[in-house]
């Protein structure tokens, strides 16, 4: 069998048995969120100071949650296979288009952060590897761990205090401005403005992994036999370092960064609120208090999805990277 | 032990960390010593600042001890990630440990159960858990749990998969052991230092995810904690700082503490390093 | 037939008084950012008094009537009105000539249709708002008069826009009203039209060019902007980049820190039409708050000037009876009313208790009980932090619970598995709009939220009630609420804790922000930039 066609049989294989796995985050997701008291129309009812119950009642019957569960649960799955997510009762609107409007601010804020993360992790893992067991290695992992430990909503709060408010440099939130609704290459320039600091916030908290995860790499190849082979071939110390363990250890960074793309889809409820950033965590946040049932379940259908599609990439990627590692 | 405790110290700042995690489980044991009064209590002049009125650090809009309140609030902190990682680390152990001894069918079952709950946005799903549970310290416990297992089944799994064919497993197969014996008797143990590794990373985490999930307003309102504080003192970040500040730092300090003994333990028991040094 | 004639001032002698007023004019044009916290579930003021849309919707849509910083009714779309002698016949004039946004004619079938298919259909307060209205004639386009089956005098008040929008008849007319498309993309006749909601960032408004009001707005757009960290708000407010913040966007402790600042200004204006006033419910079929002493135990010993201080720093003002004190402007207002000390009372609380039979514990537990709190904000979190701890020093041991807002209004108003829970509800500007419905035993209505849910029920009341709500001479009206009060005060079914007062901060530079009694939920159509 040639190789493009192991490859092939190979993604199809992995496809079939994310199947499974989305349709049961479905299924208890649903029964979770049904177990939970009160429904969405209550919310609607609640916010709207009053209402009589014929008329929630009535909104029930609209919504179809008057029938019961396994008769939602099979309407809402026979609609999911003709890729129609549902309507969101909280906003009216059908939960495809909700999703897709907060994908792009969601993408942003984590593909930057996790290149960031990922940055300058591997800089400060090779640092720390090289310098093993000195002060410089001490500090960056204290440092790293620091970030790590310190509570995001803290970090992010104190920025802008000190970046948005006492220095000036940049908004204190929201993805763009909106007194002034630029268009063109203003508006990227503004919204890559505005994501500046929640970038910066987000990464911090995964700095501490992938520079661990780097100085842990680089060590572990430092051991391995080629090495040792280059040093007996009399290659300088630099390059060994620089070219052959480098790229060596480089690899699990990367696909752990893929991974992590993909879980961070679902985005990240804390930096979102605290800077405003319109992403999929605080709609996922705020629909489980509303009891939208509809636009919580396609959230997270969506991000399930997406991870397993870039779980899949990641591995095809690093099979092709490392030839060693064969796809089965 | 005494050759554990040997490699162990050989890394300073997992000393270090030792050593502040034990004055923290000191405080947290010592707190109705030191504090006897209820946290809650309304002990005095509210906002002082540290060290007026009898404050050392400070009280918070309703006049309480922020000091009482970190020192009360470690026992709390440190049981729920103690707690969330001992169930955690127990089931994820259960299932990763079934799926690699038998593999097959249990094991395919047992791992797109745990790709499912990797699958799910962990923190939107620990949000979704506390408040269909309901705000309390257990369904804290359980939410984080159940977000954490997972990474212990996998690393499981992969020791089980890798001691079940050493010779001395297939040794205990010829003398008739039987399985569960095998599995509790001979491939537990052996593969005992990564799942400490990652358990005590995972106390850590616990606390961190404790923090947030109170920040977002899902914390036990009648139990003392760090999350209850910062989540409590989050507004006044701006006119009294230290409401939140020092339980910030208690977490922040205790984290690091966590994670330093972990590196500690994995440079300790993990043989590869060991053999290295 | 004596006509009384409430004619306001016409608009062109306000705009001459204006102008005559201020030396400096003016000036239009500029973008205001208001905060609207949290992101409304719709723009359907007609279904829904939630204030965020409450926010929003009255710059799209015009009432009737609007009102001034005194709530006296002044025209908006009814140019004129005329209450009959016997009160049972209201004649709005209407203003001819006035448009919907999407350019088709303003007419008295508008009217006609949205109080009487709309508003008394599925509006939260519209049914009892215009329960006595019988019908609306429109014997032509600008006349619209409606027929009553019993005098409403408290109706006049609510014919502003955010209690009562004026809808387009040609858009919902013949739909689900519930699932109509203006729910989300309002179409009315009101300073700004709607121009897009862009979801979890802004709702974006701009300048109706041309709105019936010569020479308005000034501004040329508003948006209305999430942000759903409270702190991140304050911070914004700070660097000018949101200008306006309305029902505590921004928290009261900020509010002590901003109000220093030459760049902010702050107003505790703007709400008298709300009236808010926290309160704690008690579930009165079971004990142990089946008996009123331990409720009364209860207003004796809170401290409520502890609560103004330490929670909403300062802003608000201690309850002394089941109305209001701001009622007393309509004579309703009793003062002196037993069990709402000026200081907490604990040995009198102690001993009603004790007279009633409720003695402590070994432990010195006198009951214990669950306490909800609302959960609409970390302040009512502290609220019961703190009666936990003071009913705990009369010997009332209660646990917290806080849970999600759908689970809290289905065990309260619902399920009624509960016994204590903090909340607070708008009086508004009238006892019938706002008061009744806690305490009348027609408001027993399980699954409809604020209503009497402590589920008091006493006859005598009821009466007091009815005849009070139809009662025209003030001064009799006192007398009935007077007894009302004291009623209330002594069976205690709810205790009142403090006359909320919400805050509104803005930047200096906005201008004419609370032409109207309603403040944040007016239609800022003569707000400016004094740049």
């Amino acid at each position: 069998m040639s190789q493009t066609a192991k490859r092939l049989r190979y993604v199809l294989k992995r496809l079939l048995q994310a199947l499974p796995i989305i349709l049961a985050i479905i299924i208890v997701n649903f029964f979770l969120l049904h177990m939970a008291e009160g429904d969405a129309v209550d919310v609607l009812a609640g916010e709207a100071g009053s209402a009589t119950p014929e008329y929630m009642a009535e909104l029930r019957k609209k919504f179809g949650l008057d029938q019961p569960l396994p008769v939602q649960l099979l309407v809402y799955l026979k609609n999911v296979i003709t890729l129609d997510l549902g309507y969101s009762f909280r906003h009216d609107m059908p939960v495809l288009d909700l999703v897709l409007d907060r994908f792009v601010p969601t993408l942003l804020l984590m593909v930057s952060t996790i290149i960031l993360a990922v940055g300058v992790g591997i800089i400060l893992g090779l640092l720390a590897a090289t310098g093993l067991n000195s002060w410089r290695d001490t500090l960056i992992s204290v440092f790293a761990l620091v970030t790590y430990a310190t509570p995001l909503f803290w970090v992010g709060l104190m920025f802008i205090v000190v970046f948005a408010l006492n220095l000036g440099w940049f908004p204190t939130s929201g993805m763009e401005n909106i007194a002034m609704f630029y268009e063109g290459w203003d508006r990227y320039w503004d919204i890559a403005h505005h994501l500046v600091l929640p970038t910066i916030t987000l990464s911090l908290f995964y700095l501490a992994l992938y520079t661990r995860l780097m100085r842990a790499s680089m060590l572990e190849q430092a051991g391995m036999d080629y090495v040792t082979t280059a040093r007996a071939k009399g290659l300088t110390e630099r390059r060994i370092m620089f070219v052959h363990v480098l790229r060596n250890a480089l690899l699990p960074v990367v696909t752990m960064a893929g991974v992590q793309v993909g879980a961070l889809i679902g985005g990240s409820v804390i930096v979102e609120s605290v800077f405003a950033w319109p992403g999929l965590g605080m709609l996922a946040f705020e629909s489980l208090f509303a009891r939208d049932v509809n636009l919580l379940l396609g959230i997270f259908l969506l991000s399930a999805m997406l991870v397993v599609a870039v779980n899949l990439i990641v591995d095809i990627i690093y099979s092709w990277l490392d030839p060693r590692i064969e796809v089965e | 032990m005494r050759n554990f405790w040997q490699l162990y110290k050989r890394n300073r700042s997992a000393v270090a960390g030792l050593i502040i995690l034990v004055v923290v489980v000191v405080v947290a044991a010592i707190a109705p010593i030191l504090f006897p009064q209820d946290p809650f209590s309304l002990a005095g002049l509210a906002m002082s600042p540290p060290g007026e009125n009898g404050f050392l650090l400070g009280s918070d809009s309703l006049g309480r001890d922020v000091a009482a309140g970190i020192a009360h609030g470690a026992k709390t902190s440190l049981l729920i990630g103690l707690l969330a990682t001992i169930v955690a680390v127990g089931f994820g152990t259960i299932m990763g440990g079934l799926a690699g001894y038998f593999g097959g069918k249990i094991d395919d079952l047992l791992m797109r159960t745990t790709e499912m709950f990797q699958t799910i946005p962990s923190f939107v799903f620990a949000i979704l858990l506390v408040a269909i549970l309901k705000p309390s310290i257990n369904s804290i416990v359980i939410a984080i749990a159940v977000v954490s297992w997972p990474a212990v089944a996998r690393l499981v799994r992969g020791e089980f998969l890798s001691l079940k064919n050493r010779e001395f497993v297939q040794a205990c197969h010829t003398l008739g052991m039987s399985d569960i014996r095998i599995m509790l008797g001979e491939i537990l143990p052996n593969c005992l230092s990564p799942i400490i590794v990652i358990g005590s990373l995972m106390v850590a985490t616990a606390i961190l995810i404790e923090s947030g999930l109170a920040f977002l307003g899902l914390g036990d309102p009648n139990i003392m904690s760090w999350g209850f504080q910062v989540g409590a003192g989050r507004t006044l970040l701006r006119s009294a700082w230290w409401v939140v500040t020092f339980p910030g730092i208690a977490i922040l300090i205790t984290v690091l503490a966590i994670n330093l003994v972990g590196e500690g333990l994995n440079d300790a028991l993990n043989p590869r390093l060991r053999e290295r040094q | 037939m004596r006509i009384r004639n409430w004619m306001g001032i016409a608009l062109g002698i306000v705009f001459v008084a204006l102008a005559g007023l201020s030396a400096h004019a003016q000036k239009a044009g500029g973008t205001l950012v208001m905060l609207v916290q949290p992101e409304p579930p719709s723009l359907a003021s007609y279904q829904s008094t939630s204030g965020p849309i409450g926010l929003m919707a009255p710059k799209v849509y015009d009432g009737l009537l609007d009102y001034d910083k005194d709530l006296k009714a002044v025209p908006s779309l009814a140019e004129s009105w005329t209450v009959s002698d016997d009160g049972k016949t209201v004649t709005f004039n209407l203003r001819k000539g006035v448009k919907w946004h999407d350019g088709k004619p303003f007419t008295s079938a508008d009217v006609q249709f949205t109080i009487m298919n709309v508003l008394k259909k599925i509006h939260p307060r519209g049914p009892n708002s215009f329960k006595e209205v019988m019908e609306i004639e429109t014997p032509d386009e600008s006349t619209a008069i409606f027929k009553l089956a019993n005098p409403a005098p408290y109706m006049m008040r609510s014919f502003g826009s955010y209690e009562s929008p004026i809808v387009p008849k040609h858009l919902l007319d013949g739909q689900d009203l519930k699932s109509a498309s203006i729910a989300n993309k309002p179409v009315g006749t009101g300073p700004f039209k709607f121009v897009e909601w862009k979801k979890g960032q802004y709702i974006r408004l701009d300048k109706n060019e041309d709105y019936w009001k010569e020479g308005l707005p000034y501004l040329d757009r508003i948006v209305g902007r999430f942000i759903p960290d409270a702190s991140t708000r304050t911070a914004a407010m700070e660097k000018g980049e949101v200008h306006y913040g309305a029902y505590g966007a921004i928290p009261n402790v900020d509010v002590v820190r901003l109000r220093e600042l030459d760049s902010i200004g702050v107003t505790t204006d703007g709400y008298a039409m709300i009236n808010p006033v926290s309160l704690i419910e008690f579930n009165t079929t079971k004990p142990p708050f089946d008996s009123p002493a331990i409720r009364q135990a209860i207003s004796l010993t809170l401290d409520r000037q502890f609560l103004i201080d330490n929670i909403w720093f300062g802003y608000g003002k201690p309850a002394t009876s089941a109305l209001s004190s701001s009622y007393a402007a309509t004579g309703l207002y009793a003062e002196g009313m037993p069990n709402y000390p000026g200081k907490p009372d604990l040995e009198a609380a102690k001993k009603v208790l004790d007279d009633a039979g409720i003695k402590p514990d070994a432990n010195g537990v006198r009951a214990k009980a669950t306490l909800d709190l609302i959960p609409y904000g970390e302040d009512w979190r502290r609220a019961g932090e703190y009666m936990k701890q003071a009913l705990g020093d009369i010997g009332i041991q209660l646990d917290l619970r806080y849970e999600d807002v759908p689970t809290w209004l289905k065990r309260v108003y619902a399920n009624y598995d509960f016994s204590m829970n903090v909340n607070y509800f708008y009086q508004l500007p009238d006892p019938v709009l706002g008061v009744h419905r806690h305490y009348g035993t027609d408001q027993i209505r399980q699954g409809t939220h604020f209503v009497n849910s402590s589920r008091y029920s006493n006859p005598k009341l009821d009466a007091l009630l009815e005849s009070g709500a139809k009662e025209p001479d003030a001064g009799k009206r006192g007398a009935m609420y007077k007894e009302i009060q004291e009623i209330l005060a002594n069976d205690m079914p709810v205790v009142n804790l403090h006359e909320m007062k919400f805050l509104t901060v803005f930047n200096s530079k906005l201008k004419g922000h609370d032409a109207s009694g309603f403040g944040a939920y007016g239609s800022f159509d003569q707000t400016w930039f004094d740049e």
